[in-house]
Order: structure tokens, then C-alpha cells, then sequence
């Protein structure tokens, strides 16, 4: 793959990575009462998605809503195959998918500016939006183990086949990026039409990504590029 | 947008703004300007509310174009609530050419909105009525956006005495408030359809006094009657109309002649009143002669005046009936309102000709009514003109969250 060699750029230089379009495949949503979609994401079969007051499931074949909690959802949503935790106001609460409930609530490291959220081998990863930065805290106290600088507004972070991707929403311009995890140098971009915003990012594990779609109230699910994936 | 920001955004769109605030008090970054702006207007705190929603437009980078135009628009409705109309209307062009440009239509409608009723406040009616033209039925209206519209229409058409057009336009303006069921846009309609209900003039015919509703006006002007409008100031008959707000003298005497009909009046009280003198001499008789000479040919296609035994009485053509037309209320300030009632911006000096009084009298009334809030000026000093308020209460601030920052 040819942005793999591409590791020593400077993160800045858009120019250098690979860029190309995003290939939107479908749109789901608007959902009922949820006017803004922040975070998403995936448990092995369904979507979920954070609409504000908020949190929903939907089958992504059928784009059928599963499950609903009234339940403040402000921004990311991830899920570690037993739990899921959602950023709400200042603070992140990891909620029991079964019911609803939440279990435990540790302090966002953005304090509020927080805007993505996965989960990854024992690790939260938190975008702080306007801030520019992807946290990696310790789930259970919310300590920061890591940070890395981006170079734009981080939305939605998500981890996949090892890959670190998110979605970036500065003014009318959006796009996905995967970025080197140490370094934090650009090494992919899939560019979004303009004016399509991406808030929250998740992978399924193969071959899609589920983009939040903020205001819009959709979410999107866009192909993950074949040479990402080789 | 971040966490804070979006539960911020949540609490104002569902009312709350001591919630929103609470959420982004004390953040300086231009989403939590913006946010705080609109809290603070929800509030009543209009100034507070501009000056963060200027940080917030200035904060915003060249590249979150779409936000910072949001925060313009935000910021022209606030001004306008404060009746600060003074600022160029470029900005609120460029930013509703912006939100159309990036597909936020409801936001470009709303700043195209706001437009048409600056110029409405600014008294430009010709101007007004154009853009609001333009606005009616423009596809993607909210309801309460249409509700605005159809509210500055009523306004428009009541500056005309277009009382059919008014209820029409006020009937739309109720059902598109119903229909967005904000609590006090539903009220201001309320409130506007009440205002045509109230006294708008006193009609004075043959030595008894009548109050009449803007309708009953409307119907009186278009009756086959001899009208002298002491609100406008002049005569009219049907479509015929002659204005005598740059003649006060003339108005004088032909109001106190149509105040005798179908008596006459004798010619100390014509000089007394005209001339505003006690004790006339054969110069005050001659200038009279003179003056009705030129109020003779200035009526000559409606109506006579003839020499009487002790003065002059007024005959108009046809038998028609004469009415005068007065102010709800008497005195300077009641004749103040009456004349501003035609939308228009007026000057002291073109105010203290059509009264015949001094402008030093009619500063004085105005510096009142202004204290009253029954009259707005715009302009300083030599420019300064004087307008009547908008007869709808001008609703500010309902659309606002429409505006906001929200990705």
C-alpha cells in the first residue's frame, strides 16, 4: 500500500496521503425525536447512534429501529463487546446495552469538548473536537494514558485491523483519516462531498464504516477503501 | 461539536436557556459564544446577547464560513429587536448569500427576512413590500417564518388603510402561528388582530362625534363623503385627495369650516384660529380673503365655498355629506401620532409645518411620546426622522434557534 511509506510525512501535508473520495454506499435515518446525530457505533449486528436525548439501535440491513433509551447522547458512542459507553455533557457513562442502565460514569477528558469515542484493546479513545486531539484514557478512572495531535477538528475515532481512523468536520470541509498512532501523521484521507459533516465514526469490523451525520440527523455508511484493507 | 455544546444546544431548542448557559458559561471558544449569545437574547439581556454573538462571528475561521454567516443572522435579529437599525445591511446580504450557498435555505430565508423588516422599520414601504414579495410563498417557509412574513404584510397593508388586505394577511398569520405553536408569536398575532379592533380615529359630522375602527375608516374615505382628514391632513372625496400637510393654514380653515358644516363660520373665529390672533384688524380680513381664495381653488372639484352674511361656509358638490376625520386624541402629541400613522419617516421640521406649530413645540411633544415608546426616531442630529412604532409588537428573537451554530 502505498501511503503505508508515507509514515515520515509531515502531518500537516494533506498533500502527500492518499486522497480520494468517500464512497457513501447508504443512508440511514432521520430517526424519530433525534434531530442531530452525534456518535456511532457498531455491537456485531446492530448500529447505534447517539440523537441527543437519545440513544438508539437500528439493524443496518433492514434500517429498522431496534431499541431507544431516553438517555442524554450528546457525542461519541463506542462499544467494547459488553458495554457501551456514551459521552453525555461532561462526562462518559458506560450504560448496559440490555437495559439501558448505566453502570459508571468517569469524568470526559475534554471536560465537555469532547466529541468522538471508541474503544480499543483496553483503552478509551476520546476525540476532543475543536481542540484537535484523540485522548487515550483508562475506562475505568479516566485518566489520559496518551494524546495525539491532530491537525483538524477530530469527530468520530475508531480503531480497525489495527488502523486508527476519524472523521474530521472543520466549516463545510469533512473527511475520514487514518492516521499513524504514534506519530499522528496523516496517511489516508477519504474526502466527503461538501457539506456532508461527519460527527461520530464506527467500523463494523469489515468492510464499512458508519459515519454520525450531526445536524442531519442521518447516519452514513461509507466503504472502507480495498487497499486499506489488503 | 463537542459534548457540551450539543446538551447546550439540546437545552435551548427545548426552551431552556438557563440550562444552555449553565453548560457553556464558561467557555470562550466561538460555538460557546454563539450558544451564550442566543441564551442571553432568550433572556432579554439583547446587548450582552450582540456583543457575544459579534466574538462568536469573529471566532469562527475563514473555512467555518457557514456558522460565522449563522452568527450574522442571530445578530440582526437581535438588532433589530433592540430597534438598532443603523448598521449597513451588507453584512446580512452577504451572510444570506452565504447560507444559500451552502444549502441552509431556512437560515437564508430568515436573513432575507429580517431584511424587509428593517426596511419596514426604517419606514421604506416601497422596499419593504418588494422584498417581502419575495419572500411570500418561497417554498421551505417554517411556519413561523411564514408567520413573520404574513405579519409584516398586515403591517404593510394597514400603512395603506388596506383593511381587507390586513385581515387577510392577518388571518395567514394566525394559522402559520398556530401551526408552530410558538407560544409567543401565537400572541403577538393575538395582539395585532385586537389592534384593529381598538379606536383608530374620531369621525365628527354635523356636531356629533363617533370613535371608528380602522375598518370603519377605511369604509368612511371610500364613502361618497367630503372628508377632511385631520390624521393626514387634507380633503378628500372618493379618489379625489388633496394633501394640505405643507398648507396649515389652509387645513385650518378648512377644518373648522367643515367642523360647522352645514353651518357656517364667522370670520373672527376663521382668523382667530388660522392666525392666532385675539384681536383682528382690516389686514387679518384681507390676508383671510386671500387665503380663501386659495382654499377655494384647491377644493373647486369638491366642494364650494361661499360668502356669508358673518363668514364663510362650505357647500360641497353633489350634497354630498362632510365628515372630519380627527386623531383618537386630542392635542399635539394626538396629531404627532396621526401623522406618523402613515409609516413613513418624517423630520421636525416637515412634523412642526404640517402641525403650524413651532419645532420647539413639537421637539417637545415628540421627546414624550418617545418616552412613551409611541413614537422612534432614526438618524442623529440634521438626518434624524421620526416614525410611528410598528403597529404589531415586531417579534424578535422567536426564530433565533434556527440560527444556531449546530454542525
Amino acid at each position: 500500500m502505498s501511503s503505508s511509506k508515507t509514515t515520515t510525512a509531515n502531518s500537516s501535508d494533506t498533500a502527500r496521503a492518499t486522497t480520494r473520495p468517500a464512497e457513501i454506499v447508504r443512508e440511514y435515518g432521520p430517526f424519530e425525536g433525534a434531530t442531530s446525530v452525534g456518535g456511532v457505533t457498531h455491537d456485531g449486528r446492530r448500529v447505534w447512534a447517539a440523537g441527543g436525548a437519545k440513544l438508539l439501535a437500528f439493524d443496518p440491513a433492514s434500517g429498522e429501529p431496534e431499541r431507544v433509551f431516553e438517555r442524554a447522547a450528546d457525542a461519541g458512542t463506542a462499544f467494547d463487546g459488553t458495554h457501551l459507553y456514551q459521552i453525555a455533557e461532561a462526562r462518559i457513562d458506560k450504560i448496559d446495552p440490555a437495559t439501558g442502565q448505566v453502570l459508571a460514569s468517569i469524568p470526559s477528558p475534554g471536560g465537555g469538548s469532547d466529541s468522538g469515542l471508541t474503544w480499543a484493546e483496553g483503552s478509551l479513545w476520546v476525540g476532543q473536537y475543536r481542540d484537535r486531539k484523540i485522548h487515550q484514557i483508562d475506562p475505568a478512572t479516566g485518566a489520559i494514558r496518551r494524546t495525539i495531535e491532530c491537525t483538524r477538528f477530530v469527530t468520530g475515532v475508531t480503531w480497525v485491523d489495527g488502523e486508527l481512523w476519524h472523521g474530521t468536520w472543520e466549516g463545510d470541509e469533512s473527511d475520514l483519516r487514518r492516521i499513524d498512532p504514534q506519530s499522528g501523521a496523516l496517511l489516508e484521507r477519504l474526502e466527503m462531498p461538501r457539506d456532508v459533516g461527519v460527527s461520530g465514526l464506527e467500523s463494523d469490523g469489515a468492510d464499512l464504516f458508519y459515519c454520525g451525520g450531526g445536524g442531519s440527523g442521518k447516519v452514513r455508511a461509507v466503504r472502507r477503501p480495498r487497499a486499506a484493507r489488503a | 461539536m463537542d459534548s457540551l455544546i450539543a446538551a447546550s444546544a439540546r437545552a435551548l431548542a427545548a426552551g431552556d436557556a438557563l440550562g444552555a448557559l449553565k453548560r457553556v458559561a464558561l467557555r470562550d471558544d466561538p460555538p460557546a459564544l454563539a450558544l451564550r449569545g442566543i441564551a442571553m437574547a432568550q433572556l432579554g439581556e439583547l446587548s450582552r446577547a450582540r456583543e457575544l454573538l459579534r466574538r462568536a462571528a469573529r471566532g469562527f475561521g475563514s473555512h467555518e464560513e457557514l456558522a460565522r454567516a449563522r452568527c450574522v443572522v442571530a445578530e440582526a435579529e437581535v438588532a433589530l429587536a433592540t430597534r438598532d437599525i443603523g448598521d449597513s445591511p451588507r453584512a446580512l446580504a452577504l451572510a444570506a448569500a452565504t447560507l444559500e450557498a451552502h444549502g441552509d435555505p431556512a437560515n437564508a430565508l430568515q436573513a432575507r427576512l429580517i431584511a424587509a423588516r428593517r426596511l419596514l422599520l426604517l419606514g421604506r414601504l416601497d422596499q419593504a413590500r418588494s422584498a417581502l414579495a419575495r419572500l411570500d410563498g418561497a417554498s421551505g417557509l417554517s411556519a413561523s417564518l411564514a408567520a413573520v412574513v404574513a405579519l409584516a404584510q398586515a403591517e404593510l397593508a394597514l400603512r395603506s388603510l388596506q383593511v381587507d388586505a390586513a385581515e387577510a394577511a392577518l388571518l395567514r398569520a394566525h394559522d402559520a402561528a398556530e401551526r408552530s405553536r410558538v407560544p409567543a408569536l401565537r400572541a403577538e398575532v393575538a395582539e395585532a388582530r385586537t389592534a384593529l379592533a381598538r379606536p383608530a380615529a374620531r369621525r365628527r359630522m354635523a356636531g356629533a362625534e363617533q370613535a371608528l375602527r380602522l375598518d370603519e375608516v377605511a369604509a368612511l374615505l371610500a364613502s361618497d363623503a367630503l372628508v377632511v382628514d385631520a390624521c393626514r391632513r387634507g380633503v378628500g372625496v372618493g379618489g379625489t385627495w388633496r394633501p394640505l400637510a405643507r398648507r396649515p393654514v389652509l387645513f385650518t380653515l378648512v377644518r373648522a369650516l367643515a367642523e360647522a358644516w352645514p353651518g357656517d363660520v364667522d370670520r373672527e373665529a376663521l382668523i382667530a384660529g388660522a392666525f392666532r390672533t385675539q384681536r383682528p384688524d382690516e389686514t387679518h380680513r384681507a390676508r383671510l380673503r386671500v387665503e380663501i381664495g386659495r382654499l377655494r381653488a384647491l377644493v373647486a372639484s369638491m366642494a364650494a365655498i361661499e360668502a356669508t352674511a358673518r363668514g364663510f361656509v362650505l357647500r360641497p358638490h353633489d350634497d354630498r355629506p362632510v365628515a372630519v376625520l380627527a386623531p383618537p386624541i386630542d392635542g399635539d402629541q394626538g396629531a404627532l401620532v396621526a401623522l406618523l400613522s402613515d409609516g413613513a419617516p418624517w423630520s421636525t421640521s416637515a412634523l412642526a409645518l404640517a402641525l403650524g406649530a413651532s419645532q420647539r413645540t413639537v421637539q417637545r411633544a415628540l421627546a414624550e411620546l418617545e418616552a412613551e415608546a409611541r413614537v422612534r426616531a432614526i438618524g442623529q442630529a440634521r438626518s434624524r426622522r421620526w416614525l410611528a412604532p410598528p403597529l404589531g409588537g415586531f417579534t424578535t428573537i422567536l426564530l433565533l434557534p434556527a440560527a444556531l451554530p449546530i454542525e
